[in-house]
């Protein structure tokens, strides 16, 4: 059963573009769910939605079955991680963290009691008299983190809260979330526009594309069974050729037969398929082939990655270091059924 | 090297305060503190005179709550000016100095017009039927704070607005994100990081208010002296010049200790940088 439901959300800035256009999103408590897209497609608008800092055009956001697509910002209690951190500058990081804990009335007792925890679980126990500009960006981060939990979320939020860090502490920091998150189950939505970053840290993970999600599924499935063209080449698919459906198999433009697994719906699709899945075509295949010309090659180590010209387009091609190819060569390319995947153009 | 040569860099500055300024007022001042019997005998009687004693106190009073009334009115406003986009901002940041931008003597001409007897606020009054006879509205402490609050509110806007304009919307949505509602948010997060802007507005109007001549002598008359006034009175029209001097130095002993009342306020509520041992 869906915990946070986010119900064809419409968000137009100025009247004019529209950003968000009948997005939807459904979240499991315990749940971390990650937007990933590019820059621009809508993720830092979606999470302002569900803050509550922006009150959507039409449609609904509701949470444990309750509907709070106009509750304002200070009574939704939800935890929020910048991606600034915005942390207060005149108050320690004890008095940073303690913060919502005042404003909800506790008791000094309480406070510190449930402030000392959380400083603790965040590693930063020593840090407590310390001011937000006498610490490091991943400390920053830890103080943005246990300010927005301390208060006992119904939600977490963040907004790419690593892209500020180095690529080392990036890593590090990633797993301290995740493990922080599992610790307390707390539901959370995560923006990211890294891959990497996003597929490591999530159970979910929303390809958003435009102001609509293309697709919402574990990191596994959208790794090795992306729906679309877009989704395919967010996650580093760059072999693409042009289908065309006729009964059980595809053709290309040129004739070219292909089989696959499962056929997909509607009669114009891509295939898509990694280079080191490609294989060299022997005598007796004679299907899923195509032939092309030797380009560039480059040596990465453990394989040869070749540039291959064909009739589709340039192939990406990677093969054992032990095979080598000659620029200006004709090879066969062979694309196995098992691992041409189909998606929606 | 660096330094000395920034040093010398100030030295055509420091000899024109030091000939223009520093060496006429201590001219007129040193003196002040031998007239008399014993020493400083001049200021003992300054303030064992009744009627002195209420002219300081009227402009210390007014200074203070013009002040008071200046940040009331101009925290919110230049906080709401730091809010507006860019083109907005420079819009409303010129309207709220055209009042600094006329000349002094018809702002205040223009304030006598509207206070006045049969000014335009009592003759609303009269016409609604609040009251009978005009009150008393003009040449009063009430009017002199007035005057002031618009001649020094832009100084004090301006000068907040500035320093809010560095404050990220994120410092506001992170406080209403933990539980805060917007005015508790702007006086736990906005009001006390804008208080470096806010002191030195403070300072700015406060000094403005008691060093105001035009202002207080139109609107506050003869009988509502202030110490600006006070002090053309007895060097131009009485002609004690050691009179005068002594105003002069209680003036500025004034100005300084309450530059460092507010100094040492903003000190106490921003413990920032200091000891964390
Ligand atoms: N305050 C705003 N006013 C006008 N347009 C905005 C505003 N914020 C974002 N946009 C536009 O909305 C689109 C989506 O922005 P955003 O949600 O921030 O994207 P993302 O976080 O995925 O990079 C962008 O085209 C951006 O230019
Ligand atoms: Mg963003």
């Amino acid at each position: 059963m869906a915990y946070m439901t986010l119900k064809d959300i419409d968000v137009r800035y100025d009247k004019k573009k529209q950003v968000l256009k009948g997005l939807d999103l459904e979240v499991k408590e315990g749940e971390l769910v990650s937007l990933l897209g590019p820059s621009g497609c809508g993720k830092t608008t979606t999470l302002r939605v569900v803050a509550g800092f922006i009150e959507p055009e039409s449609g609904v956001f509701s949470l444990d079955g309750e509907d709070l697509t106009k509750v304002p910002v200070h009574k939704r209690n939800f935890g929020i991680v910048f991606q600034s951190y915005a942390l207060f500058p005149h108050l320690s990081v004890y008095d940073n963290v303690a913060f919502g804990l005042k404003m909800r009335k506790l008791d000094k007792g309480q406070i510190e009691q449930k402030v000392k925890n959380i400083l603790e679980i965040c590693g930063l126990s020593e840090f407590e008299k310390r001011f937000p500009q006498q610490m490091s960006g991943g400390q920053r981060q830890r103080v943005a983190l246990a300010r927005a939990l301390v208060i006992e979320p119904k939600l977490l939020l963040l907004d790419e809260p690593l892209s500020n860090l180095d690529a080392k502490l990036r890593i590090n920091m990633r797993m301290e979330i995740k493990r922080i998150q599992k610790k307390l189950g707390i539901t959370t939505l995560f923006v990211t526009h890294d891959q990497e970053e996003c597929f490591s840290i999530s159970d979910k993970v929303a390809v958003m594309n435009q102001g609509v999600i293309e697709q919402f599924d574990t990191p596994e499935n959208i790794y090795q069974r992306p729906k679309t063209e877009f989704v395919a080449r967010f996650i580093g698919f760059e072999n693409f050729l042009s289908l065309k459906k006729e009964g059980n198999v595809y053709k290309t433009e040129a004739g070219a037969v292909f089989t696959v697994e499962t056929v997909k719906d509607g009669d114009f699709v891509a295939g898509t398929i990694r280079p080191e899945d490609i294989r060299i075509a022997g005598e007796k295949e004679d299907h899923n082939v195509l032939s092309g010309t030797v380009g560039v090659r480059t040596f990465l180590g453990k394989s040869y990655q070749y540039e291959v010209l064909t009739a589709e387009g340039k192939f990406l091609v990677s093969r054992p270091a032990e095979e080598v190819y000659e620029e200006g060569s004709t090879i066969r390319l062979y694309l196995p059924e098992s691992k041409l995947i189909l998606v929606n153009k | 090297m660096k330094k000395r040569s920034a040093f010398v860099m100030i030295i055509p500055g420091l000899v024109i305060l030091a000939v223009c300024l520093f060496l006429p007022l201590l001219r007129v001042l040193i003196p002040s503190l031998h007239t008399g019997e014993y020493p400083l005998s001049a200021y003992v009687t300054f303030f064992q005179d009744e009627y002195y004693r209420k002219i300081f106190v009227r402009t210390v009073k007014v200074a203070c709550l013009t002040t008071g009334f200046c940040m009331v009115l101009g925290v919110p406003t230049a906080y709401f000016i730091s809010r507006c986009s860019k083109k907005w901002r420079g819009i409303l940041l010129s309207v709220s100095i055209f009042p600094m931008m006329t000349n002094s003597v018809i702002r205040s001409f223009a304030w006598i017009n509207i206070l006045g007897s049969n000014g335009l606020i009592n003759r609303l009054l009269i016409t609604a039927g609040i009251v009978e006879k005009p009150l008393k509205l003009l040449y009063t402490d009430f009017a002199i704070i007035i005057g002031s609050v618009y001649l020094f509110l832009p100084l004090m806007i301006v000068t907040v607005a500035g320093v809010m304009e560095n404050i990220g919307d994120d410092m506001m949505e992170a406080a209403l994100s933990l539980g805060a509602d917007r005015i508790r948010a702007f006086m736990k997060v906005i009001f006390p990081m804008s208080l470096p802007g806010i002191i030195v507005g403070g300072i700015l109007v406060f000094t403005g208010t008691l060093t105001a001549y035009t202002t207080p002598q139109l609107l506050g008359g003869n009988k509502n002296m202030v110490l600006s006034t006070f002090i053309y009175q007895r060097a131009m029209t009485v002609g004690d010049w050691d009179g005068a001097a002594v105003i002069s130095l209680i003036m500025i002993v004034v100005t300084l200790a309450v530059i460092k009342g507010f100094n040492s306020l903003a000190a106490r509520l921003d413990k920032r940088g200091g000891d964390h041992a």
